[in-house]
């Protein structure tokens, strides 16, 4: 009976992961693209060569690696926020998310671990690189890891609201 | 009374002008006593601004004032990151787009405290651009970060690649501590960006737009960045 409620912990892990990660990745790649923190905001092309710049400045990938991923990782944050916010195909978004702030964890981990004097990129706009920015890229992932486990076991039962439970069919 | 009134601004002007040879003398006789006086060196130039960028010393400039961009570099000589940077981007960057006038590149001295030699570095390189010899000295101190990292050994670093009389020039600018004041301005100038750390690079553009950049950058990104700035209307 418990299993089959609307509400129980995995649905309200999956729900604020939905809200909390859709939300950051929306707005994550709309700073990226649009720059709200500068004045007067700059072009488009201009905002991706300068997020290219905060990429190149953590040394993990060759020039073009820059590049190529400040062209196409703030289009992926809007697009793949939205899709998680919708909740189509909940699963494979899910993966895929938590697939990305685990390499940004990663990537933000090893440049605390190596001491880089750098800024953290997350939101274009420059912040210091703090333990607080390791713990808060942490706290996004072990939120992003519980949504899409529970997404998966979720999946393997019917839908409370769409599906007749066993206990209701007996 | 005309001829009186002449006579008293005859005698006023007299005595203003007895007055300020009387206080002048002397400290042209002190300069030219003193050896290590900077009485040698060139007096330092007035700040200028360019592209809305104040408090510019001109010898620690490069390129034309005209230039679409203006890049202030804030950087330490004893930091890694930074000798990284001048290595690998920012003289290419001379190379291709300060030398053909895009780019107006201004380097601001940033010592950190946690750097023991980074402020006498400072203060060598300073005087040298002061005689005109600052990119050789620069990329003295920059190649030979870990020499005299380890044996504090600054004065020597410069003096391989002075001659005798500029070295001479140079120290006597340094030992004067006249160029000390305007490392201090660009220091401020960096608290107030905020620089939290180096290399800080922050680059300004002609329509008033600012960006900074932080740490170091690969010439190839910095390069398609800088193209579209310089291909800005």
């Amino acid at each position: 009976m418990m299993q089959s409620a609307p509400f129980n912990f995995r649905r309200i892990i999956i729900w604020i992961g939905r809200i909390v990660l859709s939300g950051i990745f929306i707005y994550a790649g709309y700073a990226k693209l649009f720059r709200p923190d500068m004045h007067p905001r700059p072009p488009i092309p201009i905002a991706i060569s300068l997020f290219a710049l905060q990429i190149d400045s953590y040394q993990m990938l060759p020039p073009w690696g820059s590049l190529f991923v400040a062209k196409t990782l703030p289009f992926a944050e809007i697009a793949i926020g939205l899709l998680l916010l919708i909740g189509w195909q909940l699963r494979v978004w899910a993966t895929l998310i938590t697939l990305i702030v685990g390499g940004f964890f990663a990537s933000v981990l090893r440049a605390y671990a190596l001491r880089l004097d750098i800024n953290c990129g997350c939101f274009a706009k420059p912040e210091p690189l703090t333990g607080m920015t390791v713990l808060r890229d942490g706290a996004l992932l072990l939120l992003a890891v519980l949504m899409t486990v529970f997404a998966f076991q979720e999946a393997r039962k019917p839908h409370p609201w769409s599906a007749s439970t066993p206990e209701q069919s007996t | 009374m005309n001829r009186r009134l002449f006579l008293a601004l005859a005698l006023t002007g007299a005595l203003s002008a007895a007055t300020s040879l009387l206080f002048a003398a002397p400290a042209t006789t002190r300069k030219s006593n003193n050896p290590k006086a900077p009485a040698a060196a060139p007096a330092p130039q007035a700040m200028i601004t360019v592209n809305g960028v104040a408090d510019i010393d001109p010898a620690t400039a490069f390129g034309s004032k005209s230039a679409t961009v203006t890049m202030e570099i804030f950087s330490d000589f004893q930091c890694p990151a930074c000798k990284k940077l001048f290595t690998d981007t920012t003289q290419k960057v001379m190379e291709n787009y300060v030398t053909t006038g895009k780019v107006y590149l201004v380097h601001r001295d940033f010592p950190l405290p946690m750097h023991a030699y980074s402020r006498v570095a400072a203060s060598y390189a300073r005087a040298a651009a002061h005689i005109g010899k600052g990119e050789v000295v620069d990329q003295a101190l920059f190649q030979n970060q870990e020499k005299w990292e380890a044996n504090g050994d600054v004065k020597g670093t410069v003096a391989a690649v002075l001659s005798p009389a500029d070295m001479k020039k140079v120290q006597a600018l340094v030992e004067g501590k006249t160029l000390e004041p305007l490392i201090e301005k660009d220091k401020q100038l960096g608290q107030t960006v905020p620089v939290n750390q180096t290399p800080y690079s922050v680059l300004h553009t002609k329509n008033g737009q600012t960006f900074p950049v932080v740490g170091f950058v690969s010439y190839d990104v910095l390069k398609t960045f800088l193209d579209q700035l310089v291909a800005q209307k």
